[in-house]
């Protein structure tokens, strides 16, 4: 079977280069724009030309035997030192392939919904160039062959993150923001970047030279001492909990909804965030080794589902409802991936990033409606003046509670299910609960925003319904977040788990069977826990809510348990006074202390000898006596 | 004497140098200048392509100068000076290029600057690179005592007699690295090559060792000898600031190379994590106080020492990768931090302040000049892609399998350099535009061609790295490989060769 291919490259390359000449374009000609139309059509090239050899990717690896599914393309090599040799390449297998299938799909959605979000924008050419420029880099993160290169991805959607979320850069806030998702991403780069060090030490005698890439990582990773491989594991899902929002680090994807919505939904929801479980289901058959870090995972996954969940209860801003049900669900994620079930993770990686990516443009539509608002107290009894609008969100949301038969249920429902035949019970006991929060905060945003009557009339009365560039694109993703469950109908429902049989070559995964019953009981318990949180929600918000300030542990998780100032007050704040007080204090009095130390002895010394040197010819006559004598005695003592 | 291509890069500059004092016409010295640093250039691209990274020292010349003492004027480059070499060859033309500055004086001085930093790099004799090393400094002296800013003279004082001290303790290691091997094997020399086979500790030797250390560790500069650098970078005119941190303080990370590893190869192992550690202290607090600089340049000159820092570090964790990236992010290094200081200098010529509170908004009005500008930052806080992220990687990667508790506290430059770069640019290029900044002019065609070949050399250098890699990596293997060598073989083999001769 022939595995190497030379079109790979032009999945990534087609978007980068859009970048480059939309760049371009926008760098030379900002002081008087060129048309939008010209700016739109070209962006959309790159987007569109990597969907289309993505399903040619597909179409190959579909005509390939299940167990040898994949293609790859190497360049050049990268670099070469040592034992280390780097090529730059590419590699599909179905793990990539899913991924490249989505993102180019929701990418290509998002951008033709950009147009008409962005319409009469200063910089609009900016704005595709940093999308286009995001989605190669999205492309290479998932097609790298080793995870060096896709370390470059990695990285690069993280500098696209910084530029799209401070992209109104006249806003000190915006920027900030932008800042601090770099510097935290940073931090999470830090424990991607030692992985692979400790990884690669680990296994260079047994790599031998060869290419540091993911076929020869696998062959080899028999060879990684149990320490190692922990190590490996846990630095590395300290990168994945940098760039997916997990605890400790997710306090800066909340502060990225200072961008443009679309922005939100491509990079925030529905792609980059979801890069950290792309990982470690990547490396699957490490963490499948180590179970001790799988534990990690699940556990820290579980526990920011909870607590974003927790905290979207009490927001009012729609974006940041929206941001923290992400941080939530990535933590779903994770507690798939965590328990071992690869594919259930992945398969909520996919669902979620239709109708999260719905939900975040639905959003948009609604702040596009209102001119800007985004408190969704202002809002109320919009489904009158946006019924599409209404529609398409109403969906998102069940998908998002996990009501069957909408996407959400069954993937969420597979994770949940798989921690519990794994005999992690505590797991699924909070992913239930969870589930039932979840329910709860996505449909008070669907009554507060859309159900009652209008408690801010002067916006109420402006809203209407987005142009069709923005509801096609609405359209297009409510149908997926209805169907896209069904690609991994379980065999409780008579379907052949197409997505798990297709994701299997790439991962490593034990399938754990339990029985009938207990699959049946445990979904029927989860319907009920989601249908009752959608009851409360609805009891509570759906006739005359009351907004009234929040007490005690409300007030608490309004402002997100205080865990921004915390960091705060103990890292940012700090650092900056130990910045401040090197170059004011230390650097002057104690570090160049020897230096000035010995100027001024120099400062005494010639001070000293001055005395000496008077200038008076007197003086020196008395020098000139004083040695002559001393000579004369010298010499008459030795003669 | 001119059949030799190093000598014209080293003598011609020079030459050139002491005739533009006498040409009479004073832009003239500027033109005559780039022309002078193009041919260095031109050179030194002919000699990278020619160069063979497996056959050891190359375009070697020598000819014999005192010879009752062994010395002879005697060249060469080599795997290990090789980048370094292309450095000061390559970027020079930029200064002649950007900046305004009109004097035929400092013209003059910044080409003898550039023969002496050539030839202390070329050399493969001791003697003659100490006379080029000292000879580096009078240019400097000169151009920060006689252009720079407002606080130039104390800042001159500091940084000349600070590294005059150090070198002065370096002649006594050079005497005695000497007379060690006259009294080993009989003869008087000051060859490199057959110095190496010394491989001394204990005694005398372990201060001739600190000499050595010291005198680059000022130069580099290495914590806490970095003293000299916030002050001398910051008052020194662009070019110098330019040439200083880009080129000169790499010509010590050479030496230490070059010098202290195959002399002193006992010590230096036993040396090494202490100064591995001095380095992670300069990276850390260097990186620390660059945040509180309101000053960009004293910004730069500070992020400058803090990536000094973490090249210390790859040449101290002693194996192939990290010394590999040490060698290659010298280079790296000088199209980023190098490059930011001449960006720093245009703006201070259009606005008369390097103020970073005064500024805002600059992308608005200059969209050229911050497209630029944030690449040679990214490529400062080594994005991958760029040329930063290659050296930057190798090193953490060379220093994990040192100490993996080093190895992580070397990655926190992963996470320094972001925190006062992007502080620094949202207050300089985004938020609201200031009143300084209205003033501002974007770069003009002749600026942005002049530094489009940088801009260019960053992604080359981090896409491409493997065309750099594989013409040091030969003789980084051989370089670490003679490092662990039992002392004794080696003097075994010298000897062998000594006598061939």
């Amino acid at each position: 079977m022939e595995h190497t291919v030379n079109y790979l490259v032009c999945i990534p390359l087609l978007p980068l280069a859009g970048a480059f000449v939309l760049g371009m374009m926008h760098m030379f000609t900002c002081k008087n724009p060129l048309p939008e139309k010209l700016y739109s059509f070209l962006a959309m090239l790159g987007p569109l030309g990597s969907l289309i050899f993505t399903l040619i990717v597909f179409a190959t690896l579909r005509e390939m035997p299940a167990e040898s599914r994949y293609l790859t393309q190497d360049l050049f090599t990268w670099f070469s030192v040592g034992d280390l040799h780097v090529d730059m390449g590419f590699f599909a297998d179905p793990l990539s392939t899913l991924f490249l299938l989505f993102v180019t799909f929701i990418g290509s959605l998002i951008h033709i919904y950009s147009i008409g979000y962005m319409a009469g924008e200063e910089n609009f050419g900016k704005y595709f160039a940093y999308f286009n420029l995001f989605l190669g880099s999205m492309l290479i993160l998932v097609l790298g062959n080793g995870p060096v290169v896709m370390f470059i991805g990695w990285e690069a959607v993280g500098l696209c993150s910084y530029l799209l979320i401070s992209f109104y850069t006249k806003e000190r806030d915006n920027v900030l923001a932008g800042n601090k998702a770099f510097i935290v991403n940073r931090v999470g780069d830090l424990g991607f970047v030692l992985g692979v060090a400790v990884l690669f030490w680990g296994l260079h005698s047994a790599l031998g030279g060869a290419g540091f890439d993911y076929l020869n990582i696998k062959a080899s990773a028999s060879s990684l001492t149990g320490g190692a491989g922990l190590a490996v594991c846990l630095l590395l899902f300290l990168g994945a909990t940098g760039k997916s929002a997990q605890i400790p680090l997710y306090v800066w994807l909340p502060d990225a909804m200072a961008g443009p919505t679309p922005v939100s939904a491509l990079i925030h929801a529905a792609t980059m965030v979801t890069a950290g479980v792309y990982m470690v289901a990547r490396f699957s058959f490490l963490y499948a080794s180590f179970p001790l870090a799988g534990d990690v995972v699940a556990w820290v996954g579980i526990l920011t589902a909870l607590l974003a969940a927790i905290i979207g209860c009490f927001q009012r801003d729609i974006k940041k409802i929206l941001a923290y049900s992400t941080v939530s669900q990535l933590g779903y994620m994770f507690a798939g991936v965590g328990v071992a079930a690869y594919s259930a993770g992945i398969f909520h990686v996919f669902t979620h990033s239709f109708f999260k990516a719905l939900l975040f443009l639905g959003a948009g539509s609604v702040i596009y409606g209102l001119h800007h608002e985004q408190d969704i107290w202002k809002m109320g009894g919009l489904k009158k003046k946006m019924p599409l609008t209404w529609i398409v969100m109403v969906i998102g949301a069940l998908a998002l509670a996990g009501f069957p038969p909408f996407a959400g249920f069954f993937s969420k429902d597979e994770i949940l299910f798989m921690a519990l035949a794994k005999g992690h019970w505590m797991i699924w006991l909070i992913g239930v609960g969870v589930a039932g929060l979840t329910a709860f905060y996505s449909f008070r945003l669907i009554f507060l925003v859309f159900h009652g009557e209008p408690r801010d009339q002067k916006s109420y009365e402006k809203a209407h319904e987005p142009p069709p560039v923005m509801t096609i694109p609405l359209i297009i993703l409510a149908v997926g977040a209805t169907f896209a469950g069904f690609f991994n109908l379980p065999s409780f429902f008579a379907g052949d788990s197409m997505v798990s049989t297709w994701l299997a070559p790439s991962l490593l995964e034990h399938h754990s069977e339990a029985s009938r019953v207990t699959e049946g009981v445990a979904m029927v318990l989860s319907i009920a826990v989601v249908l009752l949180g959608i009851f409360y929600a609805w009891k509570t918000f759906a006739f005359k809510p009351q907004d009234k300030p929040l007490t005690g542990f409300a007030k608490w998780a309004e402002d997100k348990f205080y865990v921004d100032e915390f960091y705060n007050a103990f890292i940012v704040q700090p650092w900056i006074a130990f910045g401040r007080t090197i170059s004011n204090f230390i650097e002057p009095n104690i570090v160049d202390f020897p230096i000035k130390g010995t100027a001024w002895l120099y400062g005494v010394l010639g001070m000293l000898f001055k005395v000496f040197q008077a200038g008076y010819v007197r003086v020196y006559a008395i020098y000139m006596v004083i040695g002559l004598s001393l000579m004369s005695i010298f010499l008459s003592q030795s003669l | 004497m001119f059949e030799s291509a190093l000598t014209v890069m080293i003598f011609l500059p020079i030459v050139a140098g002491a005739l533009i004092l006498l040409c009479p016409a004073k832009g003239a010295a500027r033109i005559i200048g780039f022309f002078v640093s193009l041919i260095v250039l031109m050179i030194g691209v002919q000699l990278f392509i020619d160069f063979d990274g497996q056959a050891g020292m190359q375009f070697v010349y020598s000819t014999p100068w005192i010879s009752s003492l062994g010395i002879s004027f005697g060249l060469g480059v080599d795997g290990i000076s090789l980048l370094v070499l292309l450095t000061s060859a390559v970027l020079f033309p930029l200064v002649f290029c950007v900046l305004k500055e009109q004097s035929r004086n400092f013209y003059a001085n910044l080409l003898l600057c550039q023969g002496a930093m050539i030839g202390a790099i070329c050399a493969t004799d001791l003697v003659v690179f100490y006379i080029f090393w000292e000879l580096m400094l009078v240019p400097i002296f000169f151009t920060i005592g006689l252009y720079g800013g407002p606080g130039r003279l104390p800042a001159t004082l500091k940084i000349t007699i600070y590294t005059i001290a150090g070198s002065l303790l370096m002649l006594v290691g050079i005497i005695y690295v000497a007379s060690c091997y006259h009294q080993q094997f009989g003869v008087w020399t000051f060859n490199m090559a057959r110095l190496s086979a010394l491989s001394l500790s204990g005694g005398f030797a372990g201060w001739a060792f600190l000499m050595f250390m010291i005198a680059f560790a000022i130069k580099i500069p290495i914590f806490p000898f970095h003293t000299w650098l916030p002050d001398a970078y910051t008052e020194a005119p662009p070019a110098t600031s330019f040439v200083l941190s880009a080129i000169m303080a790499k010509i010590g990370v050479y030496g230490m190379i070059r010098f202290v590893l195959p002399f002193f190869a006992p010590e230096f192992i036993s040396w090494a994590t202490f100064f591995l550690f001095l380095g992670i202290i300069g990276m850390i607090y260097c990186g620390i106080a660059a945040i509180g600089q309101k000053d960009i340049k004293r910004m730069l000159a500070f992020s400058s020492a803090s990536h000094m820092g973490v090249i210390a570090i790859g040449v101290c964790a002693m194996n192939v990768q990290s010394l590999t990236g040490s060698l290659f992010q010298i280079a790296a290094h000088a199209t980023s931090t190098g490059v930011l200081f001449l960006f720093v200098g245009l703006m201070e010529e259009r606005l008369k302040t390097r103020n970073i509170d005064a500024l805002g908004g600059l992308a608005y009005r200059a969209p050229i000049f911050a497209t630029f500008f944030a690449v040679a930052m990214l490529a400062s806080v080594g994005l991958p892609g760029t040329s930063g992220f290659i050296g930057e990687f190798l090193i953490i990667l060379g220093t994990v399998k040192y100490s993996m508790f080093l190895g992580l506290l070397t990655g926190f430059t992963l996470i320094v350099g972001v925190c006062y770069m992007l502080w620094m640019f949202q207050r300089v290029f985004y938020e609201k535009e200031s009143e300084t900044t209205t003033r501002f002019t974007d770069l003009t065609a002749g600026e942005a061609f002049s530094f489009l070949p940088v801009m260019i050399l960053i992604f080359v250098m981090g896409i491409f790295p493997q065309l750099f890699i594989s013409k040091i990596e030969p003789a980084v293997q051989q370089q670490i490989a003679q490092l662990y060598a039992p002392a004794q073989q080696q003097v075994v083999t010298n000897e062998i060769s000594v006598t061939d001769k």
